[in-house]
Parts: C-alpha cells; sequence; structure tokens
C-alpha cells in the first residue's frame, strides 16, 4: 500500500501551494453538497490557480450588450437603431474606429455599410428594365421613399425611417392594402404579375414582391449563415435593416394563417438570423467565445484569457453554463431526473483555442501540438486502441472491457497492467515506473535507424497512455451503465435508501475527470525537457495514476446488498483521496506556468527556445 | 406550381424567343434544371470564331442562390480552369442578384471572354502566361479556340512546341490510348475533337475514343 508515502508527499509539497488548497481531509470548513457527509467540495468562492474567471451569458444577455453598444452610437453619431446596428457590424462592433471613421465622413461609412444609398452619382442600376412600373425608377427617390413603397397603402413608413427595432407596420395592414390601379407590376424575380401582388422595397426602390423578398432573405440566413443581407437587385449595396427583416419573415398578430410550411421556415429564419448577429459580435470581440455544442446559443465571457501571453501560462477551461445536447437529448434517467442535474454532458470547453473539452494542466499550444502529432502519427498508433491483447505468459487473449488496467489472465491467472504488460506487483512501488519513459535508449542511439526507432518508442510510450486513459475512461462510463441499473434494482428488494447507493456515481464521474487530466499529462511529458522539474512532474503523474487504477478496479468489484457499506466506506474514501491527487497535478502544473517552471524540449510559443532538442 | 420550375420555364421560352444575342440554353435531360449553355466567341478576341457551351446546374433555391456554371468546352482563359472549366466570376459568387437570369450570365461570360480578369484567376498558369507574354497567350488561346470550339484558321502548328501541353491534353490520357496500339498524333487529334478531359461533363468513355480512333 503506498497510500502512507504518498500522503508524505503530498504534505511535503504543501507549501508549493498558495494556501487555496484543503489540507485536512476531514476539514469541516467545506461546503456540504447533496451527498450528505459522504463528500465535500471546496468552497466555491475560492479560486484554484488552475481556474480562471469567466461569466456564462446567454443569447438575452449578449444582445442586451450589443443593445448597449448600439444605443451609444445612436447617441453620438444622431443614427436610428437599425442604422447604428449595420454601421457597428460593418466596422466588426468596434465603437471608437466607427465614430472616428464617421467624423471623418459619415456618408463613405454609411455607404460602405449599406445602411444609406450613394447620395451623388449614378443610382444603382434599375433591375426592371421590362417593368411597366415606371415608379420604381424614378429618380428622386429620396425625397417621396416614404410612398414610394409599391403595394403599400399611403400610411405605411419605409422600413429605413423606422427609429426603432420594433414592429411598426402591422403585417395585416400591409396585406390588406390594396395595389394602386395605375402600378401595373410584374416581380422579376418570379414573373409573377397578379393584380394584387404585395411587394416590398428598400429605399432604393427596387421592388420586388413580399414572397420572393421572404424566400431570399430565408436562403441567405439558412444556407450562407448571413446577416447582411443587400437588396436583390443587381449591383446595389443597400442591407436590408433589421426590422425588415423582422417584418417579412414574422407574420403580423391576429394575422390570417397562410401556408404553414413557410411560416414556420421564416420563423426559424428570424431566430436564427437574431443568432448570427450576437455570433457576430461574440466573434469580433476577444473577451467573448461562442459556446462550441451543437445548438447551444450560450456565450462565455473570459477578459483574462483575451491576450495571446496569457495563453503560455494559463489554460482557460470554462463551461457555458448548459448541459446536454438541445432538445433532441430526451434520453434523463430516474436518477438524473432525482436532482443530480446531470442531464448530458456539461458544456465545457476552452476559451484560447478549439479543443471542446477539458485539456488542463496542459496549455494551449502544447495540446495543440500534440494533438496534430497524433493525427500525423494516426497510422503508427492505431494498433494501440484494439481492446485485446495477448497475456504475456500464456499467450491467450485477453479482453479489457472496464477501466480498470489491473488484468488478470483466466487462463494463468497472471496478473499484468494492461498498459506497459509488466507484472502488476511492481507497480505503485517506488522502482518501478509505468508512467516514466526511459530516455537511455534514445541516448544511446548512434545511427539514424536506431535513432529513428528510438523517437518512435518514445513517442508511442507516451502515446499509448493517453490513448488508454482516454479508452479506460469511456469504459469506465460505460461498465457503471450496468452498475446503476444493478443498484436501482437493490433499492427494490433491500432496505437500501436511495442516497446509500448514489457513491459510485460520484466515484465515476472523479475517474473519468481524472483520467482526462492523466491523458493530457503525457502529452506534457512528452513535450517536457529533461531534468528535476520533470520527474516531479512525473512523481504526481504517478500518484495520480496509482489512485485512479485504485478506484477503478474497486469500482469494478461485485456488489451484493451485504457488501455495500463497507464498498461504499471505502469507495467514498478512495474518491476523496484521488480527487486530492488530482487537485495536486492540476494545481502544481498551473503554478509551474506561472513562475515559468517549465521548460520544453522544442520550441512552444511564448517560451525560451529549448537548450537541446530530443524530437 | 413550383416558383423555380416556373421562372426556369420562363427563361428557357424568353431566350428561345430572342434570336439576337446567339445565346442558346438547351434541356440536357429530361431535367429542367441540368441545362446546356452556348454562345459564339466575341469578336476581336482570340475565342472569335468558336463555339462555347457551358454546363448548368440550377439548385434547389434558385434564383435566391446562384445558378452553377463551367464550361463544357475547353477554353485558354485565365479565370476558368483549363483542366475542369470551372470559372471564377464575381456574379457567379458573392455578386449574384436574383434578377439576374441564366441569359444574362452567360452573356457576362460572354464578356468575360473579352477582357479577362488575371488578377484574380482560377487558372494561376494561364494567367501567368497572360502577364508574362499576352501575345503568346493569344497563340494558345486562338489555337485552342481552334481544336476545341471549332474556331477557323490552320488547324496544323508545328513549330516544336511540345502538341500535347498545347492542347491542354494530359499526357498520361494520350498515354493511355497511345499504349492501345495507336499512333500518337492521332490519339492527340481524336481526343481533341472528342475535347477529352477526363472526368469531365459529359464523362467521355473509353469506347467512345477508341471508335473515335477507328474512324
Ligand atoms: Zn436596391
Ligand atoms: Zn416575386
Ligand atoms: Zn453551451
Ligand atoms: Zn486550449
Ligand atoms: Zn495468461
Ligand atoms: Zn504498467
Amino acid at each position: 500500500m503506498s497510500d502512507m508515502s504518498d500522503d508524505n508527499d503530498y504534505y511535503s509539497d504543501e507549501d508549493m501551494f498558495d494556501g487555496t488548497q484543503d489540507e485536512d481531509e476531514s476539514g469541516d470548513e467545506m461546503e456540504l453538497d447533496n451527498f450528505g457527509d459522504d463528500f465535500k467540495v471546496p468552497a466555491k468562492d475560492k479560486k484554484k490557480s488552475y481556474e480562471v474567471d469567466y461569466d456564462s451569458l446567454s443569447q438575452q444577455a449578449v444582445e442586451k450588450l450589443m443593445a448597449r453598444d448600439i444605443n451609444h452610437i445612436c447617441s453620438i453619431l444622431g443614427v436610428e437603431v437599425d442604422t447604428a446596428s449595420l454601421l457597428l457590424r460593418d466596422q466588426k462592433w468596434n465603437k471608437e474606429k466607427l465614430i472616428e471613421k464617421y467624423m471623418d465622413n459619415p456618408t463613405k461609412v454609411s455607404v460602405d455599410a449599406g445602411a444609406t444609398l450613394p447620395e451623388t452619382g449614378p443610382p444603382p442600376p434599375a433591375p426592371l428594365r421590362n417593368s411597366t412600373s415606371s415608379s420604381s425608377q424614378s429618380s428622386n427617390r429620396r425625397t417621396t421613399r416614404g410612398s414610394k413603397m409599391l403595394g403599400l397603402g399611403p400610411k405605411t413608413k419605409s422600413p429605413t425611417s423606422s427609429p426603432t427595432i420594433s414592429h411598426h407596420v402591422p403585417q395585416s395592414l400591409k396585406r390588406a392594402s390594396s395595389k394602386k390601379a395605375e402600378d401595373f407590376f410584374v416581380c422579376q424575380i418570379c414573373f409573377n404579375d397578379a393584380p394584387n401582388l404585395q411587394t416590398l422595397a428598400l429605399d432604393c426602390d427596387h421592388a420586388f414582391c413580399t414572397e420572393c423578398w421572404g424566400d431570399y432573405i430565408v436562403s441567405k440566413i439558412k444556407e450562407e449563415s448571413e446577416h447582411s443581407i443587400r437588396c436583390m437587385a443587381e449591383g446595389c449595396a443597400l442591407v436590408a435593416p433589421d426590422h425588415f427583416i423582422r417584418d417579412t419573415l414574422l407574420p403580423a398578430p391576429g394575422a390570417p394563417v397562410g401556408d404553414v410550411e413557410r411560416e414556420s421556415q421564416n420563423i426559424a429564419a428570424w431566430t436564427r438570423f437574431q443568432e448570427l448577429i450576437v455570433r457576430h459580435f461574440v466573434g469580433c470581440n476577444r473577451n467573448l467565445k461562442f459556446c462550441p455544442y451543437p445548438s447551444c446559443t450560450n456565450t462565455v465571457s473570459c477578459p483574462s484569457a483575451a491576450s495571446k501571453a496569457s495563453l503560455a501560462s494559463t489554460v482557460p477551461i470554462v463551461s457555458c453554463g448548459a448541459r446536454g445536447i438541445g432538445p433532441q437529448d430526451q434520453e434523463i434517467s430516474k436518477s438524473q431526473q432525482l436532482g443530480f442535474g446531470l442531464q448530458g454532458k456539461e458544456h465545457r470547453f476552452c476559451f484560447g483555442c478549439p479543443i471542446e473539452s477539458d485539456h488542463r494542466p496542459v496549455i494551449c499550444a502544447v495540446s495543440k501540438m500534440w494533438l496534430k502529432k497524433c493525427a500525423d502519427d494516426s497510422e503508427t498508433a492505431n494498433w494501440i486502441k484494439s481492446n485485446t491483447k495477448e497475456c504475456p505468459i500464456c499467450q491467450s487473449t485477453i479482453e479489457k472491457n472496464g477501466g480498470c488496467n489491473h488484468m488478470t489472465c483466466k487462463k494463468c491467472k497472471n496478473e499484468f497492467c494492461w498498459v506497459c504488460m509488466g507484472p502488476w506487483s511492481e507497480h505503485g512501488t517506488a522502482w518501478y515506473s509505468c508512467n516514466r519513459f526511459d530516455e537511455k535508449a534514445g541516448v544511446d542511439a548512434r545511427d539514424a535507424q536506431s535513432k529513428s526507432r528510438a523517437s518512435l518508442e518514445r513517442y508511442l510510450h507516451y502515446y499509448n497512455r493517453w490513448a488508454n486513459h482516454e479508452q479506460s475512461a469511456k469504459l469506465s462510463v460505460d461498465l457503471y451503465a450496468k452498475t446503476e441499473k444493478k443498484m436501482e434494482d437493490m433499492q427494490i428488494t433491500s432496505a437500501l435508501t436511495w442516497i446509500e447507493v448514489q457513491f459510485m456515481k460520484k466515484a465515476v464521474e472523479e475517474v473519468e475527470k481524472c483520467r482526462t487530466t492523466l491523458k493530457w499529462t503525457y502529452s506534457m511529458a512528452y513535450y517536457l525537457a529533461k531534468g528535476n522539474e520533470k520527474e516531479l512532474f512525473e512523481d504526481n503523474q504517478r500518484d495520480l495514476e496509482k489512485a485512479v487504477e485504485d478506484l477503478s478496479e474497486l469500482l469494478e468489484s461485485p456488489i451484493e446488498p451485504d457488501t455495500i457499506p463497507t464498498l461504499r466506506q471505502s469507495v467514498t474514501n478512495k474518491t476523496v483521496y484521488v480527487q486530492k491527487r488530482n487537485e495536486i497535478v492540476l494545481e502544481d502544473t498551473a503554478n509551474g506556468f506561472l513562475e515559468g517552471r517549465w521548460k520544453w524540449n522544442v520550441a512552444v510559443d511564448g517560451f525560451d527556445d529549448p537548450e537541446e532538442t530530443v524530437l | 406550381m413550383d416558383a423555380r420550375l416556373r421562372r426556369v420555364n420562363k427563361e428557357i421560352a424568353d431566350c428561345k424567343n430572342d434570336k439576337s444575342s446567339g445565346i442558346r440554353i438547351d434541356l440536357v435531360d429530361e431535367s429542367p434544371f441540368h441545362l446546356k449553355g452556348s454562345f459564339p466567341g466575341p469578336q476581336d478576341t482570340p475565342y472569335e470564331g468558336g463555339y462555347f457551351e457551358v454546363d448548368i446546374v440550377i439548385p434547389e433555391s434558385y434564383p435566391f442562390q446562384p445558378v452553377k456554371m463551367k464550361f463544357i468546352t475547353k477554353i485558354y482563359h485565365p479565370n476558368v480552369s483549363s483542366a475542369s472549366g470551372a470559372i471564377c466570376l464575381d456574379i457567379l459568387k458573392d455578386a449574384w442578384s436574383p434578377v439576374l437570369t441564366l441569359k444574362s450570365t452567360l452573356i457576362s461570360l460572354q464578356s468575360l471572354l473579352c477582357s479577362p480578369e488575371p488578377s484574380d484567376p482560377q487558372d494561376a498558369e494561364v494567367a501567368k502566361h497572360y502577364m508574362t507574354s499576352k501575345s503568346s497567350f493569344e497563340d494558345t488561346a486562338r489555337y485552342w479556340t481552334q481544336i476545341y470550339a471549332g474556331g477557323p484558321g490552320p488547324k496544323e502548328k508545328s513549330d516544336g512546341k511540345d502538341e500535347v501541353a498545347i492542347a491542354g491534353l494530359e499526357r498520361a490520357h494520350v498515354d493511355r490510348f497511345e499504349a492501345l496500339g495507336f499512333q500518337r498524333g492521332k490519339v492527340i487529334d481524336a481526343l481533341r475533337r472528342l475535347n477529352y478531359r477526363g472526368p469531365n461533363v459529359p464523362k467521355i468513355p473509353d469506347d467512345r475514343v477508341v471508335e473515335e480512333l477507328l474512324k
């Protein structure tokens, strides 16, 4: 049992931590969670060195931020809300740049954004060459625009003259109004010439029928994810303001139900349009990132990770606050409904890079390098992912069906480690290191061929462990699903309460979390320069690995009603211990980045060049 | 009736009625959404005298999304891929407007032949040729017009240049049929006549090439 020595290591290391660590397992200052006394979690307000400050924002919250910028621009430049929105979108939401440019040349900025027509010069080419509608070609359009909207009654207003985003022209009014008798209009897109055809136009007076406008806007939004939607006339650069899009897409309140399919498609497009603008705003702001999970519309704000320099010392793992994968994720099990809030996976992602999961403790640049290396070498390493191996003693085939790496051959009873195939009895002892790669072979290599073999062996050592933790995490979750079913059954047949059979869930979650940490530590160790610091890193890695394997093994022991109380006690103890070992790895690695302790064997952005290159 | 179908039918009919433009639109098969456009090469250009065919595919959301066009006839032009016939033209992408029609788009293609845009090339090799030596570029363009688009002029051009390359054929294709026992010159002639370029529309099966070679 190596727990004692591990604990000693741990306490001797404690001065490395900045005091945010909970040192006492039985300390009572910890917050109690749903598990009663079984598990304690540290108080939420204590920020660990491996955590970043961030806020998660709903789409509405981001819309409020946008509205603040828009209103600010309205008051400074004296423009309407929709115009301000178009100007800001065109200037990538940079208010200062917009104000500066606008002060310099308001017309140019406004025309470039598609908010107004060019004041001088020839009007945009009229697309209605064959049309008998003469009014649409009138050149004095700016002075008479309000009444120029074909098909609209005199009371309706031109879209861009509306002061706010709100719904100004009830659709029913538009639909009810009749066309002027003298206008003989043919829509130049669908060639419809029906006498009561409803039409719409932007300030440019390029009129087309309402249905064509709707289909065009939907197509732009759906197929091109476009929020800047230009007039349909050739060469016309005017952009449809927000409320024009809304009035075109949304049915007026109380309007008769038309084509149901078309209407629901239009409503979906309007929802998507609003999301696209929020995405654009978020994409233009370094402090914000849109949640990458499918159909999620939340945003995370993390100003401390906005600069590239900060990413050399922090791993900004954030969560948008949502779980699951949208409305289709309806498979919620009974215990989940009972209040654990586990409706699917938490939306956890990295704020600093495109990795959509937790890659602590490794910084983005190194993670990226490692993933690229793995992708490049995927063929070489494919065999590792296999679920079966041969017993090193009797060569019979052994299948791995749980997360535990302690294997026992059914035939010869040989106990060995799935990862290194070495004897299990020596694992966890000071002289045996399953996690450490013996660099000597590479140093001794003289010729190119043995050098490249040594380099491949080195890579495979790390990749093997990386892939194994990923696989084991998945397998233990699978195995847990079976166990959970059994425990639920036991509740019915025995006197156990629901709370008493929940200890496994927490333990499996912890194992999964720790295996994720372990997985990434192998990518870090692959690139860490040889030396004392790397050895300390690998000591912590080894201790966490040993603790996780012990707990993993325990989780696979047979469960019967009369064994539950003792099992519960040891699983709970081990879970708390594993949690602590994980904290140590995360904290120490994060502190190492802050203190500049880590040195690499390759060039990494934001770090000094390596003294010697191993690879 | 489906709005897209109504519009396309009207466009085809309008084009048929207009004899002055020289633009033609024909059905390829039963579908009104897969068409073949054609037009004469513009005067005072290396394409004069040639007749150019364009493959037209009308997407689901036409006319709100641009029509897809590419040259069937091999053409030597900076904005057209000499291998695939793909076209680089703004109105086929961002600058598309739903008021544009098949005919107006084909007219735009025709005027693209008058005024190449080598700064925004589709075929970098051809664009480089155009920039470095315009007259030599025009020689090749004229030669391609002759052999692929039925243009006038002497069919022989044996001034020592690589025949396969100047015909824009792929050596592998020529080699393959030569290996069947046909004369190299004959293979080049036949592939030219067939407008052969591997997987292009319409796809030409090997049997068809051999048939041509046996003529
Ligand atoms: Zn317009
Ligand atoms: Zn229409
Ligand atoms: Zn999310
Ligand atoms: Zn990252
Ligand atoms: Zn065995
Ligand atoms: Zn091992």
